[in-house]
């Protein structure tokens, strides 16, 4: 053990750049969620489809990006992909094409969870009354899914939320990587990387709280 | 864009990879170990009567469940040393990030699942004059373990595709070796597909295999 002297005034000193930072994590969060919140839901409808021109692209889709690590994602994107393509992508298209692929994987099977809960007893009514499919799923079966959807959706968010710190890796400017660039040029390693843990905390512990009390709400509900 | 595969640079560096992923899953498989001690201590305070020693169990699960890894391995690798006055190798770093991240998630696969047993068990256990740690042995865990496996498994999945972030340390597991041989040999597309199909298979395999303890487990028990 040896006496250290803590500096966190040096690390607060820069805080722009570690403002900069959040900025940067906080666009790739959202374009990544966004996208996947969407493109989740096709992919789901296609995974939970009896049709296997459907089903087995959807199928093989998810599992190969819930079945590998994110990090090796983002890292393919960026060094592989332009050589199969020719496009040069940037280090923040690399991630967030990553990380968008990546959440709709995981979103798919959050929908497709959600809308099989839904009892054919409800299908069945809409097409009674001549509904098309979308309509049905529009009207009736989405609107009933989605509310069990919402924790497992946040808790999706969080995760997302602390993926974003591995597009570092492919040197995009956001939060993790501005405080490795600060360690270094500051020689302050510990104060930097306990200051951006903490940072991150509290901007992905609300998303947990939110969760917690929802499910709690759902669960008060009797779970419908 | 007509692009010419040519594997030939991962078949001839498959035995580093091989070693890499070897190395992938020894680090995964200590931190499993360590994590599932860890997180079993980490429930038992959480569930402790003693409100300080739960409170404090509280703050470095909720902590560690809502940082990224990657800060954690930066933390234990660069930070940590200055404060013990020791260096740390990137096993050992990536070692302790690991376990330490994954004891706070299976922390809480414990306590629910010990928390999911009726009381009514604990009460028929008292009632036969059983002692708590007794009660807790013989009655309540045989019977939370079985709902704990699943969940416990998947985060065991979760953390062997954490591991790649080792990479980042310049640990050589199979990620790191990868990025060195593609350096080396100028073809990252097949390098890179080639690891991701490795460890794709691994988790996968893995994935099948607990389908079909998931199935037993649901056979045994209703």
């Amino acid at each position: 053990m040896m006496d250290y002297e803590f500096d966190f005034a040096e690390i607060l000193l820069n805080s722009d750049l570690l403002l900069r930072g959040v900025r940067l994590t906080v666009a790739l969060w959202a374009i990544a969620f966004g996208t996947a919140l969407v493109a989740g839901l096709f992919l789901g409808i296609a995974r939970g489809s009896p049709r296997a021109l459907l089903n087995w692209p959807a199928t093989a889709y998810i599992e190969v990006f819930r079945n590998t690590p994110v990090l090796i994602q983002l890292v393919w994107f960026y060094y592989a992909f332009p050589v199969l393509t020719g496009l040069q992508t940037s280090p923040f298209l690399a991630a967030s094409l990553g990380l968008c692929l990546n959440s709709s994987a995981y979103c798919a099977e959050i929908y497709r969870g959600g809308l099989q809960s839904i009892t054919a007893g409800q299908w069945e009514a809409g097409r009674a009354l001549g509904m098309s499919y979308w309509t049905l799923m529009r009207r009736i079966i989405l609107p009933q899914a989605i509310r069990r959807m919402v924790p497992a959706f946040t808790n999706r968010g969080v995760e997302l939320a602390k993926m974003t710190s591995i597009a570092s890796v492919i040197t995009v400017h956001e939060l993790m990587q501005e405080a490795r660039t600060l360690a270094t040029q500051s020689f302050l390693p510990l104060e930097t990387f306990t200051i951006v843990a903490v940072i991150y905390f509290v901007l992905i512990y609300p998303g947990t709280l939110v969760a917690s009390v929802i499910e709690r709400r759902l669960h008060a509900k009797g779970g419908q | 864009m007509r692009y010419d595969w040519d594997f030939s640079p991962v078949w001839r560096n498959a035995g580093p990879l091989l070693e890499g992923l070897g190395n992938t899953l020894w680090l995964a498989g200590w931190s499993i170990l360590l994590g599932l001690g860890l997180g079993l201590a980490l429930a038992l305070l959480r569930l402790s009567p003693s409100r300080i020693a739960s409170v404090a169990a509280l703050v470095v699960i909720e902590f560690y469940r809502n940082t990224p890894p990657l800060v954690h391995f930066f933390w234990y690798f660069f930070g940590l040393p200055i404060v013990i006055g020791v260096s740390m190798s990137p096993f050992l770093a990536a070692l302790l990030a690991l376990s330490v991240q994954s004891g706070a998630f299976f922390a809480e696969i414990f306590r629910g699942g010990i928390v999911s047993i009726e009381t009514g068990q604990w009460e028929a256990g008292r009632a036969l004059g059983m002692s708590e740690a007794r009660l807790m042995r013989r009655i309540i865990l045989p019977q939370a373990v079985r709902r704990m496996i699943p969940p416990l498994m998947e985060r065991g999945f979760e953390l062997v595709k954490t591991t790649a972030l080792a990479a980042t340390l310049a640990y050589g597991e199979l990620l790191y070796r990868a990025m060195v041989i593609a350096s080396t040999t100028y073809r990252p597309l097949e390098v890179y597909t080639a690891v991701a199909v490795l460890f794709f298979l691994v988790l996968f395999l893995a994935s099948l295999g607990m389908r079909r303890v998931e199935a037993v487990l649901a056979r045994g028990h209703r």
